[in-house]
């Protein structure tokens, strides 16, 4: 059971379940001037963040078709944009070798910021229109807010989900030995 | 120096891939999406259910916290409301009793004789872009989806996912809900009354109450008599005459009948329209609409209802609300027109699903 339990893809599976559930209850009533806080959106790009790219497109795809499974929206249109978010997270910070918590931060609420961004505009290609508006800006600056302030716990919770050991976090990201 | 290997971008392509082609098959109704969909929903539901409990008092302390001036003031403005609406209410009874022998006597279809069921609103929009609710009524209890979703207000949108035991509902001003609808001018002169008087004596004296209005009146509001005249209306069709004239020998004490009388000219003209949402920050708009001659100038103030037929999912006669603003295009275009809805979507705590489906779908 301990062994099954260290399988990232069941840890992913009930995070994201239990973030979800998190997400369609408690987040989607406490709004700020009608603002939806994004946690879904939040630990893609955390999974971003500490596991790299490749783990965060991988994460932030999941999360975002998990999303997608409880909207109206169209299947695989959050999946899309949360799969780029958790990528964008995870590239910007392979750029630098040190990664204090604060630029975990910063990069976790630019990518959200840029998600917020693009998702509206995705929208508007596959035919759902009317999203693509001047509260865009608005909600892009609160999301992005509350996800840099919830990042200090996000990037450790996923690190937990992906089973990222202290010794893995440590070492130099793998894109630069290719 | 590649940052990524070809195999890592073949990865990333192929979640893009991925993504793409779940749009495109839910976007063209694929039964294997709607039953993947379905099927999470299953698994989720209790999950949910048990998120909900455990976070209701949190959300609850949130509410009291950032709501308290809110409600007192909405508390204030609902007093107000509930003495307009007592004195409107005996008003409207009896105008919507003779509205509905009117159409039954015509076989038109009456809202009063859809079956609905109460749910309550349990959750708000999980997402900032997608406008919905979630409601605590499912398909067990006969919902299904593109069913009209009311409250006391008027319109507040469809059901569009269903499960067992609760339900997703598209608000009417989300930007992918749209309806036919009707357009009702209000006549210039909103009501003729003729009221005849009978007394002990034979005389009979009728009076007629006229009321101009150069502005519609609020919805939901009754309208006050400000002029009263003992000159005879204008040329009219009377539809239900009540002349009572007492026997001269007769003692009973003065009783008022009314009659109501209707100016075929002075009655509502209507317009259709398709009505669509815009999301939460701009009013609703209703586009293509039809004006005719006899139409005249919509005015702003126009009460907008559901204009039903075989292919719409709601019903005729659901109020929508009323016209706001009327955004004028060059050429065949025809105006648009901006809609504030009757009903208040920001907060919704009971609705009614109105247990309708068009004929088309059955």
């Amino acid at each position: 059971m301990i062994e099954l339990l260290n399988r990232p893809v069941l840890r992913l599976v009930l995070l994201g379940f239990v973030a979800l559930a998190l997400q369609t209850t408690l987040l989607a009533d406490m709004t700020l001037d009608g603002v939806v806080v994004q946690l879904m959106l939040c630990l893609s790009v955390a999974a971003g963040v500490s596991g790299g790219s490749e783990r965060g497109a991988l994460v932030g795809f999941m999360f975002g078709a998990m999303f997608d499974l409880v909207l109206s929206t169209p299947l695989g249109l959050t999946a899309l944009v949360y799969g780029l978010a958790g990528f964008v997270a995870g590239y910007v910070n392979s750029l630098t070798a040190n990664h204090p918590w604060w630029l975990g931060s910063i990069v976790v609420a630019s990518s959200t910021a840029l998600a917020t961004f693009v998702h509206p505009i995705f929208a508007s290609w596959v035919g759902v229109d009317g999203w693509l508006t001047l509260r865009v800006v608005q909600v892009a600056g609160v999301v992005a807010a509350f996800n840099a302030v919830l990042s200090p716990l996000a990037v450790p919770l996923m690190r937990w989900a992906l089973v990222i050991r202290r010794r893995a976090r440590l070492a130099p990201p793998p894109e630069i030995f290719l | 120096m590649p940052v990524y290997s070809v195999s890592r971008r073949r990865a990333l392509a192929l979640l893009a891939l991925s993504s793409i082609l779940l749009i495109t098959l839910d976007l063209q109704g694929n039964s294997i999406v709607d039953g993947v969909r379905r099927a999470f929903g299953t698994v989720f539901e209790p999950i949910q259910d048990s998120a909900r409990v455990v976070t209701r008092p949190i959300e609850n302390a949130w509410r009291g916290i950032t709501d308290y001036s809110d409600l007192e003031d909405e508390n204030r403005r609902l007093q107000d409301l509930v003495d307009q609406q007592e004195g409107a209410f005996i008003a409207a009874l009896a105008t919507a009793r003779d509205a509905q022998e009117l159409l039954a006597l015509n076989g038109i279809d009456d809202l009063t004789e859809i079956s609905s069921i109460t749910a309550q609103v349990v959750g708000g929009a999980p997402s900032n872009f997608s406008q919905t609710v979630e409601i605590n009524q499912g398909s067990r209890d006969g919902l299904r989806v593109g069913m009209p979703v009311v409250n006391a207000g008027g319109l507040v949108g469809k059901v569009t996912q269903v499960f067992s035991a609760r339900s997703i509902v598209l608000l009417a001003n989300d930007a992918t809900y749209a309806v036919p609808v009707q357009i009702i001018n209000l006549p210039e002169a909103t009501t003729t009354t003729s009221t005849t008087t009978t007394s002990t004596t034979t005389t009979t004296s009728t009076t007629s109450t006229s009321v101009p209005s150069s502005e519609a009146p609020p919805l939901g509001v009754a309208t006050s008599v400000v002029d009263q005249s003992t000159s005879s209306p204008a040329p009219s069709t009377s539809v239900a005459s009540i002349i009572t004239a007492a026997p001269a020998s007769t003692v009973s004490p003065p009783s008022a009948q009314t009659s109501t009388t209707i100016n075929i000219d002075n009655l509502p003209a209507t317009e259709i329209g398709a009505l669509r949402g815009r999301g939460p920050d701009q009013p609703p708009i209703v586009e293509f609409v039809e004006q005719s001659s006899r139409f005249g100038e919509i005015r702003v103030g126009a009460v907008v209802i559901t204009a039903g037929g075989s292919k719409s999912l709601a019903p005729r006669g659901i109020v929508v609300g009323r016209v706001v603003k009327i955004v004028e295009r060059p050429g065949t275009a025809g105006a648009i027109l901006e809609v504030r809805l009757s009903a208040r979507l920001t907060s919704l705590n009971f609705v009614r699903v109105l247990l309708y489906q068009p004929a088309v779908s059955e």
